[in-house]
């Protein structure tokens, strides 16, 4: 009986064996002859993949196309990609009470990557996620809707200013005061729902679930992750957000020559929009590869930022002189040609960027030795000359040579200057970071929604905050926040014809040299042969659209 | 007939000892003995003069500059343009490609992507990667020796609290090990009560590399104090009152000397390396001061346009590490304990 028990054991056993063999080897075929897999690399990890951590483009790009809020982004090129769509709304919401209150409905059936079905109340619950875990650019919300700061503040245990009801599925916000770049507020990744009982702590490591075409999987923190199709979206298909038909498989690659060597050798299909074409490359391309191969003009500034509240920045007479030591011609070549020279914080191709001629000289033409002599006596009248000055910067290139170059320029005006350069994707959390009173460094930004309101959150003296501070120059002018408080509640639809309001503004900014603004960045488009070009879309506020990526026929 | 060397010698042993008060020859120490096959021994003096070489010319770094280029190293010349043989180079062009060599004093070897003086440069990185590497031996050496003596000679609890120690930094990748201490010092810096290190001072990489090395020096001079503390002339001192001290630096401390000596050339080689890698990695001399590792990193991404700039860094480390790693094997073959002292006719 024991021999015959073993006999029947075992062939119980290799039938086990072998029906796991067939459904692995099914599934591995099903595997194989699903989606193909397209390689993106990045100069630098992003900060966060949390949708409500993510600060940075490289974190945006991959959560815009994996968590959607009440509404998007059109995914379309150029200006056309800024105009707000419908997301998991089922259109533009109703406005009442003076511009103070927004009514919108959910659609129907709709479902995260999980699979769990997506709830009216799940809205409330992701906004309270951004404020508690100190999303950067959460003064967004704690300005404008109502409770907001009470909640941040942890005198309130929700969000008053949020109603929703899931059996109509409707969401009522309210105000506190009209803001015409609400809608655009709603459309960020950080206000894309996520399930109600998400922790409160940042999953960037094993992100939560969302609604996108793409889900975020296989994360190796600041090596790689995984943008795999959701297999729940096809079904709901919001118009206007395109099906993924690749898989993205992304990876760090801090060399941007490299990075651009793999893309021409078609190693790899992509590198990040924010990196630069290696220079010594850039004319085998042109020869070589120019059909798969442009740069597009984008609505982002680079600046060193001076710190307001701290030594020698305080003095409106250091600020000034710095700005007009800096060679931006120098700055520009440092970045391979792809800089375009500027002073005004809000960029090209924003509404409101002045075209008067810049305060403290032309940018396109370099500093005299008489305006570096000039630079000099201004400090000395500050009585700042010899003041120890320490300037921060990431490692990435070539961030990392505009920073040494301006390191060596406050070193020629008098100042005694340290150097510190921090790991890419630690930068931005470390000098954004009340408590360090980093003095200047290099910073950037490029343009979360087509509202010259996005440039100023950077100036608001509300999104100075303790953690994950954006406004490091902490500038709190009342001026500016006037001006900020007025022009912030025009509606998107009239913003043109405040233009003049705008430039002004920006022009005072640039007159106080509150930020160094030494120029505009343009983006390379450039892709491997296996990508279709001419179907791939650039957003210029995320970045690559994945759902847009298709192979070449 | 001349008389055969051995009965010659036993003759002078038998004289030696009846006629204790004659004046014997004078001998030949062991490290005139080395002294002497080191001389013989062209190939590693060869290389030793161009290691030699290689450190004077960093130490002339600030004359080169001064007085040749007349430029700094941080000095930095981006939107310049220069203007040899009829021709206008910039020294960075428009597309960010720096000037390769232009054969003259300034610029002698080119520029860098940031403007600077190649030439200038890479003998301040040699001065800081030198320093940082003699530093991180001195403090090896030093740390080594004391660890590994007393574990030597103490044996037991002791012995066992500092193997294990030795054993936790071996175990550890010398290169992980140093880009961990390099990026969590490079904020703060290093503070230990009086010992404080500012944040981007030479003197971090140093430290770090310094430590890294402890336990390749510190196991084998433990293994060989412990050999040493059998022999008869300890147990003499032993016997003489002498305390564990006076018998570690008096009687063990010199028979270490030609092991020491043997392991400094070869621990300067390795600590310059780790420095280089360190650097390259960003986890060493930091950005703006010059070392090998921090030129060839910021050269790397311009390869195919200007080769110059990781070639001429690379070189040079390559010409450092190879000739002080030769000279030591040149020291370690005339240092061989197996050699006899012999008397002198």
């Amino acid at each position: 009986m024991r021999k015959r028990l073993r006999v029947w054991l075992g062939v119980a056993l290799l039938a086990a064996l072998g029906t796991t063999a067939v459904v692995a080897g099914t599934a591995g075929a099903a595997h194989s002859a699903a989606a193909p897999t397209v390689t993106i690399l990045y100069g630098t990890a992003p900060d966060f993949l949390d949708p409500q951590e993510a600060y940075t483009t490289q974190g945006a790009e991959a959560d815009w196309v994996s968590y959607t809020g009440l509404y998007a982004y059109a995914h379309k090129n150029g200006a056309a990609g800024g105009v707000v769509i419908p997301g998991l709304a089922t259109g533009a919401p109703k406005i009442t009470n003076g511009g103070k209150t927004y009514t919108m409905t959910l659609r129907k059936g709709l479902k995260y990557s999980n699979g769990a079905a997506v709830k009216a109340s799940d809205f409330a619950y992701s906004i309270e996620r951004a404020i508690k875990l100190n999303w950067g650019g959460s003064s967004f919300y704690t300005s404008y809707i109502v409770g907001a700061d009470e909640y941040s503040k942890g005198t309130a245990t929700t969000i008053s200013g949020i109603k929703s009801n899931d059996a109509t599925r409707t969401i009522t916000i309210t105000l506190l005061s009209p803001y015409g770049a609400f809608e655009n507020i709603l459309a960020f990744p950080s206000s894309a729902f996520v399930p109600t009982g998400t922790a409160m702590t940042n999953l960037s490591n094993t992100p939560p679930p969302g609604v996108g075409p793409y889900m975020i999987t296989n994360v190796v923190p600041n090596q790689s992750w995984v943008g795999a199709i959701n297999p729940f979206y096809a079904k709901e298909a919001i118009p206007g957000i395109p099906v993924a038909k690749v898989t993205v498989d992304a990876k760090v690659e801090s060399n941007t020559t490299t990075e651009t060597e793999d893309v021409l050798s078609n190693t790899a299909d992509m590198f990040d929009t924010g990196d630069t074409i290696a220079p010594a490359l850039l004319a085998q391309i042109k020869t070589n590869a120019p059909h798969r191969f442009s740069t597009i003009p984008v609505v982002q500034n680079f600046y060193f930022f001076l710190n307001t509240q701290t030594k020698p920045f305080d003095n409106q007479l250091v600020r000034e002189a710095v700005t007009m030591a800096i060679d931006r011609n120098a700055l520009s070549r440092l970045d391979g040609g792809n800089l375009i020279p500027g002073c005004y914080f809000l960029p090209i191709g924003m509404i409101g960027h002045p075209t008067k001629p810049c305060p403290y000289g032309n940018p396109a033409t370099s500093p005299t030795a008489a305006t570096l002599t000039k630079a000099e006596s201004l400090i000395a009248k500050a009585g700042d000359t010899g003041a120890a000055v320490t300037v921060w910067s990431e490692t990435r290139s070539p961030r990392q040579q505009f920073a040494t170059y301006y390191a060596s320029v406050l070193t020629a005006l008098g100042f005694n200057v340290t150097l510190k350069v921090l790991a890419d994707h630690s930068y931005f959390p470390t000098i954004g970071t009340l408590s360090l009173n980093a003095q200047t460094g290099f910073a950037d930004w490029n343009q979360d929604f087509p509202n010259p309101g996005d440039f100023y959150l950077l100036l608001d003296k509300n999104s100075i905050q303790p953690t994950n501070n954006q406004n490091f120059s902490q500038v709190n002018d009342p001026k500016i926040q006037n001006a900020i408080t007025k022009l912030d509640a025009i509606p998107a639809s009239q913003l043109k014809q405040h233009a003049a309001d705008w430039q002004a503004l920006d022009y005072y900014t640039a007159q106080k040299a509150y930020d160094l603004v030494y120029g505009y960045q343009t983006w390379p488009k450039f892709v491997s042969t296996r990508i279709n070009y001419k179907a791939l879309v650039v957003s210029t506020l995320y970045g690559w659209d994945w759902d847009s990526i298709q192979l070449a026929k | 007939m001349a008389t055969p060397p051995i009965r010659a010698e036993l003759e002078f042993a038998v004289e030696s000892i009846s006629r204790p008060d004659a004046e014997l020859p004078a001998g030949t120490g062991p490290y005139k003995l080395a002294w002497r096959r080191l001389r013989r021994n062209y190939v590693a003096l060869a290389f030793g003069a161009l290691f030699l070489l290689i450190v004077i010319m960093c130490l002339l770094a600030p004359v080169y500059s001064a007085d040749i280029a007349h430029v700094g190293p941080d000095v930095q010349n981006i939107t310049e343009v220069l203007h040899y043989g009829g021709k206008a180079t910039d020294v960075v062009g428009l597309t960010g490609i720096p000037t390769g060599p232009t054969w003259h004093s300034q610029f002698f070897l080119g520029a860098d992507t940031s403007g600077r003086d190649l030439a200038v440069r890479l003998l301040y990185g040699g001065r800081n990667s030198l320093e940082i590497g003699a530093v991180a031996t001195l403090i090896t050496m030093i740390l080594a020796t004391v660890l590994g003596t007393v574990a030597g000679y103490f044996r037991g609890p002791v012995d066992g609290l500092l193997t294990r120690f030795f054993e936790l930094l071996w175990a550890y990748p010398a290169l992980l090990l140093g880009i961990a201490l390099g990026v969590s010092l490079q904020v703060g810096g290093l503070s230990l009560g009086l010992f404080t290190l500012q944040a981007g001072s030479l003197m971090v990489p140093a430290v770090i590399i310094g430590v890294v090395y402890i336990p390749y020096v510190g196991k084998p001079i433990r293994a060989q104090v412990v050999t040493l503390r059998e022999r008869e002339f300890i147990d003499a001192a032993r016997q003489q009152g002498l305390g564990p001290v006076r018998i570690m630096v008096g009687e063990i401390l010199p028979n270490l000397a030609s092991t020491i000596i043997v392991f400094v050339p070869l621990i300067l080689a390795n600590s310059i390396l780790l420095e280089a890698g360190l650097s390259y990695l960003g986890a060493g001399v930091q950005a703006p001061s010059p070392s090998w590792g921090t030129m060839i990193s910021d050269g790397i991404r311009l390869i195919p346009a200007a080769i110059h700039l990781t070639l001429v860094p690379g070189i040079m480390l390559v010409l450092a590490v190879l000739g002080i790693n030769v000279f030591g094997d040149g020291v370690r073959d005339a240092l061989d304990p197996r050699s006899q002292v012999r008397v002198g006719r």
